[in-house]
């Protein structure tokens, strides 16, 4: 499914512009994330993308067709929102309730909406009878993007997933998003943590004052410093010891330590030049107890 | 400033203690950080540390608290607000007023500020944060992250000795977060104000906190300065808390046999402690391919 912003503008007060002729797309399967400050537009970019707002002036398309042209209901179906605070959609009394709400909401409440309330019940080790709003943060930010999820959108938007949460809170909620991409949904991702941009996303967006002022590969993205520093943002941490060696050092112009990316990338770049390319052999110790564990954050990451 | 003395605390509501045998010392213009899993303990200890418990949350307290002289058990809350000043980690129950102007105007009169001083000390706290724009605002018409600066600048203005704030970047941008440590950390040099800040972001407190604490299970498994905790990575990914990515860089290599220096906490001790390792004239295996 294919999303398409072309010269969108919108505001929720008409003296006060947030998007200022917003264009880009996002192919089916990607892992996009956006970046910027706060009031850059991001999150209202995201409620653009399910039909929460529509655009004053351009257009947002759903695989060609305006969002101003479908129901609500068929862009719930397409569209999955995860809020930055659950609070904001937790509505009902037990877990299971509100897991099947999502059902309720797009009128597909069915026998086999029932089965994939008790999937995703157990691949997320939810009691079914517990009161949503007697979960602590973590689980509740869970909790909401389980019943984002449960209906299979074939896109799903993550206005800043980790916040708040703690590292294996982070490292838990990642991967689950991980392995939903890896399957084939289109990821859509608000994050000012930069490190968890530089482990999961394909694809970066900049946004600063309402505009798009870069887009490309991740690391592409974060390795421009002229872009980040006009944004107001800063490079995950082995980026930045990578481009601040590279000012130190012209000698290390063109070496891997110049180019690396990750943890791995750079310890065994250090090696290489210290002359002991074999003494790299430490591996992330972390094992977080989520599915896909194989999938975690680097070591060192989130935060 | 801080004085915590075999403190353990059990809610009204619960049979077990969430913290226990906490004994910490904090300086006048110390700045701390603490951090931990979620549900270990640290929000506790803000409670206790601005009043909160006991006045407000009963239930069994054993062993003293003390903020400036003031014992927290035998002190009105109205007092020791006046001595410490918060910042709540849901942002939105701070609020009582509905203009960003007024809602910075409700504490310094209710704390009695002389009129004459008001103006300037709002002027300054809105400034200090970048957000003098924002005035104005009706503060449901802000961003999260611009609620967050509004309830810090409520609080800056208010002068407190000392400051206790529960994840005030949580909804910042990292360069407003970077803003608002370096902030902290200006008040507690020029100011002496004794500065508590809770924080996932162990970079940042890494990076500024003269003292990091790390609650795990209600206890306190490590309170000292930045270098000494993070050179115990692995016990900290044991109890779900992270390093820094370029102090976990640094401990690797010092794991391999390559690097024997101090620990690093943050990407600029990283890079110069690389530049002495990494020999001038990089090596030929060293090259990119192209």
């Amino acid at each position: 499914m294919t999303i398409e912003f072309r010269n969108v503008h919108a505001s929720y007060d008409a003296n006060i512009p947030i998007l200022k002729g917003v264009s880009f797309t996002v192919e089916d399967g990607e892992f996009v994330a956006f970046v910027g400050t706060n009031g850059a537009g991001k999150s209202t970019t995201m409620r653009l993308v399910n039909g929460l707002l529509k655009p004053e002036e351009g257009e947002v398309l759903i695989d060609g067709v305006p969002t101003t042209e479908l129901k609500t209901s068929e862009l719930a179906r397409r569209v999955g929102f995860l809020f930055q605070n659950p609070d904001n959609q937790i509505c009902c009394n037990t877990v299971r309730d509100e897991l099947l709400f999502s059902f309720k909401a797009i009128g597909a409440l069915d026998a086999d909406a029932e089965r994939r309330v008790d999937e995703v019940i157990a691949e997320f080790n939810f009691n079914p009878d517990d009161d949503p709003f007697l979960l602590n943060r973590g689980t509740r930010q869970l909790l909401a993007l389980a019943s984002t999820i449960v209906v299979e959108p074939p896109v799903i938007v993550l206005d800043e997933p980790t916040t708040g949460l703690d590292f294996r809170e982070c490292v838990k909620v990642m991967n689950i998003i991980r392995r939903l991409h890896q399957s084939g949904t289109t990821v859509i991702m608000v994050c000012h943590d930069m490190e968890v941009v530089a482990d999961f996303a394909n694809r970066v967006i900049v946004m600063s004052d309402g505009c798009v002022v870069d887009q490309g590969p991740t690391f592409e993205a974060l390795r421009n410093r002229r872009t980040l520093q006009a944004a107001s943002l800063v490079p995950p941490q082995i980026v930045d010891i990578s481009l601040g060696l590279s000012m130190m050092r012209p000698d290390l112009d063109g070496t891997l330590i110049a180019n690396a990316n990750t943890l791995n990338e750079m310890e065994a770049a250090i090696a290489a030049a210290v002359g002991n390319p074999g003494a790299a052999s430490s591996t992330p110790t972390y094992a977080p107890t989520a599915p896909g564990a194989e999938d975690a954050l680097e070591e060192g990451g989130a935060r | 400033m801080i004085h915590i003395n075999d403190f353990t605390f059990t809610y009204r509501e619960s049979t077990d203690p969430v913290v226990r045998d906490i004994n910490l010392h904090i300086p006048a213009g110390a700045f701390v950080g603490i951090t931990g899993a979620a549900g270990s303990g640290k929000s506790t200890l803000t409670y206790a540390m601005n009043g909160i418990i006991p006045h407000c949350y009963p239930g069994d307290f054993y062993g003293s608290v003390t903020v400036g002289g003031l014992d927290t058990c035998e002190t009105a809350l109205t007092d020791i607000s006046a001595v410490v000043g918060s910042v709540c980690q849901d942002i939105d129950s701070q609020f009582v007023a509905s203009i960003v102007d007024d809602e910075m105007l409700y504490g310094l009169e209710n704390f009695g500020v002389p009129h004459d001083e008001i103006e300037a000390r709002v002027a300054e706290a809105l400034d200090d944060m970048g957000i003098g724009s924002l005035r104005d605002r009706p503060i449901d018409s802000l961003s999260g992250g611009q609620k967050q600066k509004v309830a810090i600048a409520s609080i800056l203005a208010l002068h407190p000795k000392v400051l206790v704030l529960d994840e005030p970047t949580a909804e910042l941008d990292p360069a407003s977060s970077v803003g608002v440590f370096e902030l902290l950390a200006r008040y507690a040099r020029t100011h002496g104000t004794t500065v508590v800040v809770v924080e996932q972001k162990i970079a940042l407190l890494s990076h500024y906190a003269d003292m990091l604490v790390i609650v795990d299970g209600g206890r306190i498994r490590f309170a000292d300065t930045p270098a000494n905790v993070l050179a115990h990575s692995d016990e900290l990914l044991a109890i779900g808390v992270n390093c820094p990515r370029s102090t976990t860089l640094m401990n690797r290599l010092a794991a391999d046999g390559i690097y024997d220096g101090a620990v690093c906490r943050n990407v600029e001790e990283a890079c110069t402690a690389l530049d002495a390792l990494v020999p001038q004239g990089a090596l030929a295996e060293s090259r990119v391919v192209a």
